[in-house]
């Protein structure tokens, strides 16, 4: 009798344990390999280095919950799409009277962050004159630049990162580096735009 | 525009180049290594003969390099919490297992 108990409870078992393992591997194998890549991408998105931190742990955690779910391609699109609805629950329990537009808390920083036309020409250097004209640039023009240029996503990554479609990562894109280069040119630092 | 466009295909002997308006259209794709290779080598080719398009092309590069020199390295301490946090998830008991939509 008590022979019997183990057998069926091994036949039970048996497949869960090995699925455990699965898991374990698939988690080991497509979400440790990316760490470097989130937290770079969290500390641009939330431009403080313990909130990336925090942010990167609700994400590996959420992950793990739904790795049963998780196919084993594209694990970085997977991860960018678990962090970015990590970050909007984080910005919702923050800021519950943003419920309804996340996004509007990133519009009001834009006049804030905003340096005049004067701050930049002061900048006498190439990069101070990027810097500042990064700096001025609207949150989500910023967030864009930095998640292409600085951390190195492509247009699909960013575009998942930032749950927009990748047309629009590449307009903002475009304008963004359009607004830098514009800085630039005030400083005579680089020609000024043509028109095509 | 067309007529420059036209003599330099004549001087350069083929036409296996973009346009102007396409190099401005595509521009960043091409610095952002975001288009085929055809499109690419299309661009490359353009690039080379287009003093215009070329000066546009080196002021977004330069660009691109400032940002990148503005990459902060990630913190290597911060990065091996981070290891130590998920290598932990992975090995306590399973206990936790909602199939949560990321």
């Amino acid at each position: 009798m008590f022979s019997g108990r183990v057998r069926v409870a091994s036949i039970v078992e048996e497949p869960v344990i090995v699925e455990d393992e699965r898991r374990r591997q698939l988690y080991r194998a497509c979400v440790l390999p990316e760490l470097d890549v989130l937290l770079r991408v969290a500390m641009t998105m939330t431009e403080q280095r313990a909130d990336a931190e925090d942010l990167v742990q609700d994400t590996l955690l959420r992950a793990w919950r739904s790795i049963n779910t998780f196919d084993g391609r594209h694990q970085r699109a997977w991860l960018l799409t678990i962090m970015r609805n990590a970050q909007i629950n984080r910005h919702r329990r923050r800021r519950p009277e943003l419920l309804d537009d996340p996004g509007r808390a990133a519009e009001r920083d834009v006049t804030a962050a905003a340096g005049s036309a004067e701050d930049v020409v002061v900048g006498r250097t190439f990069d101070a004159v990027v810097d500042a004209a990064l700096a001025a640039l609207p949150v989500k023009f910023r967030q864009v630049v930095l998640l292409v240029d600085v951390d190195g996503l492509t247009y699909a990554e960013a575009a998942d990162a930032l749950g927009v479609p990748e047309g629009t990562v590449m307009s903002r894109l475009h304008r963004a580096r359009r607004r830098i280069r514009d800085r630039l040119a005030a400083a005579d630092l680089a020609p000024r735009r043509r028109r095509l | 525009m067309n007529g420059r466009l036209s003599w330099w295909r004549s001087m350069a002997g083929t036409k296996d180049m973009a346009s102007c308006m396409q190099v401005a259209r595509q521009l960043h794709a091409y610095l952002d290594g975001e288009i085929d290779d055809v499109a690419a080598r299309r661009i490359a080719r353009h690039l080379e003969l287009c003093r215009r398009c070329g000066l546009e092309a080196s002021t977004y590069t330069e660009i691109k390099s400032a940002l990148v020199r503005r990459g902060e390295p990630v913190p290597d301490e911060a990065l091996e919490r981070l290891r130590r946090f998920g290598e932990d998830l992975v090995d306590q008991p399973r206990d936790e297992s909602g199939d949560e939509t990321g």
